[in-house]
């Protein structure tokens, strides 16, 4: 290999370096397989596709609260700044579940896992049961119809990272709603069982600890209430961050001045620390946007943690 | 067994957008291309996620993806990748030389027409033979060959590097 070949593999790797976060690519992918499948079920179901909703309508009323429209309009609006309203639960776990993950955006997800498990519950494949209301409409050869409740639902196993087989389970209810359940030995099983318990409550609601230009945080999760951490991103380039745990972030390069105190830099990141917790902002290399990312966060006082580490009792 | 498309998504969109943003030159471009590929591989996951290396098919995907957004968008090419990459990363000042060199040479790779900067990719940066390139961009072993002299002759004439000590911002010279 002769110098300008060895040039130009250092200079895109160089640029391989500038790859952005996964994060917004695949928020945008989840929104258009939404709109995706709404015109799908326009375009190739019509008439008995309205039939349908209006029948899975009527039987539903009869099941589940329907949610006021305050409600709905803050589960509809969750950038709205104010508590969103989680609109449903379930209301059988496996024993020793304790929820530690709520993503909600234009999807809310819940997540439980064993008691003793820790981190995100994401990247382990560890066992979990998960409730998402408003996700896709099923795709593919691989479901198979069931009932919920006495109404139409469809479920598939599937072989994912997790050791394993996931079942996934999803219904019309007043809203979409699924169930995936992992880390059983008969997860099909356990997935009807907690879908049957599941019931619209609107007095659920979720509260993000902060905002970071007027936009709650998406994403937060934690092992017990005082051990948390909630995530947004600015701009699709920036991560941030506010946890009360000490953030790992890389080697000390230098002090840097945010939020009228001194704070710290990294190769990649800026951090903070401010009254009982740490902000913190990183992305794929260090520039003025993280000073100013951690700048536009809005801290929430109090921010309720109480639902981290809770089971159903 | 058929893995599910979403445990495909988690596994690959971070090496995706790698390739796209080294084929691409351009973050904001390389998460259009790989969202829209992601998008039509799910509608045809069955077909897609039953071949025997689906990331090797979902990347040629991008790849021709790639090719099909330059075709779109080929007058704005070099200026939006210059300037999507500052607004990305700004430069930062680095007095060596050879980061220098580097720098300046990524402004020329941008500058490739679009299978001659594919191949170079597929070469130096993933590292594939000429078959396989042949295979990626649909094209003969031969053509392969050529895109990369061709680019590699560009490469080299255009090389004038910097003295040493000069900082040489990202995007200079293409105003």
């Amino acid at each position: 290999m002769n110098d300008t070949e060895q040039l130009v593999k250092e200079a895109l790797g160089k640029l391989a370096e500038r790859t952005p976060h996964p994060g917004p690519t695949l928020n945008a992918l989840r929104r258009k397989r939404k709109r995706h499948g709404n015109v799908f079920m326009i375009a190739v179901a019509g008439v008995a596709a309205v039939a349908v909703l209006i029948f899975a309508g009527v039987i539903a009323s009869d099941r589940y609260m329907p949610p006021n429209g305050n409600d709905a309009a803050a589960a509809l609006m969750p950038d709205s700044g104010q508590s969103v309203v989680l609109k449903y639960a379930p209301h059988w776990l496996p024993n020793g579940y304790v929820e530690n993950f709520r993503l909600v955006d234009r999807e809310v997800h819940r997540v439980w896992v064993p008691a003793a498990a820790k981190g995100y519950p994401f990247t382990d494949g560890g066992p979990q049961v998960a409730l998402i209301v408003g996700g896709d409409q099923p795709e593919g050869a691989d479901w198979q119809d069931t009932t919920v409740r006495g109404l139409k639902a469809k479920i598939a196993l599937r072989q994912g990272q997790s050791p394993g087989q996931t079942a996934e389970l999803v219904w019309q209810a007043q809203d979409l709603l699924k169930v995936s359940v992992r880390g059983f030995a008969d997860v099909r099983q356990v997935a009807l069982q907690v879908a049957e318990s599941v019931r619209a409550d609107a007095k659920i609601t979720h509260q993000a600890p902060f905002k970071v230009d007027g936009k709650p945080a998406d994403h937060t999760w934690g092992t017990k209430p005082g051990e948390w951490e909630a995530m947004a991103n600015w701009k699709n380039q920036v991560s941030v961050h506010v946890s009360p745990q000490v953030p790992q972030v890389g080697t000390y390069v230098g002090d840097v001045g945010v939020r009228g105190k001194v704070g710290f830099r990294t190769a990649n990141a800026v951090l903070v620390r401010e009254g009982d917790v740490w902000i913190w902002a990183t992305a794929e290399s260090y520039s003025d946007q993280l000073v100013e990312a951690v700048n536009k966060v809005e801290l929430v006082p109090s921010p309720d943690t109480s639902w981290i580490g809770k089971g159903l009792g | 067994m058929t893995p599910s498309f979403d445990d495909f998504v988690a596994e690959q969109v971070t090496p995706l957008l790698r390739y796209a943003t080294v084929l691409t030159c351009d973050p904001h471009l390389a998460q259009d291309v790989v969202q829209e590929v992601l998008l039509r591989a799910q509608q045809k996951w069955d077909r897609i996620g039953s071949v025997d290396l689906p990331h090797a098919y979902v990347k040629r995907m991008v790849t021709n993806e790639y090719l099909s957004w330059r075709r779109r968008r080929a007058a704005k090419d070099v200026a939006l990748c210059m300037t999507t990459l500052e607004s990305v990363t700004p430069p930062v000042g680095d007095k060596t030389h050879h980061y220098d060199e580097r720098e300046a040479m990524l402004q020329r790779i941008a500058k490739l027409p679009r299978k001659q900067r594919a191949a170079i990719v597929l070469r130096y940066y993933e590292n594939y033979e000429d078959s396989e390139i042949a295979q990626m961009l649909g094209c003969a072993e031969g053509t392969v060959r050529s895109h990369i002299s061709r680019a590699l002759a560009t490469l080299r004439l255009d090389h004038t590097p910097e003295p040493a000590g000069v900082g040489l911002r990202l995007g200079e010279g293409l105003s």
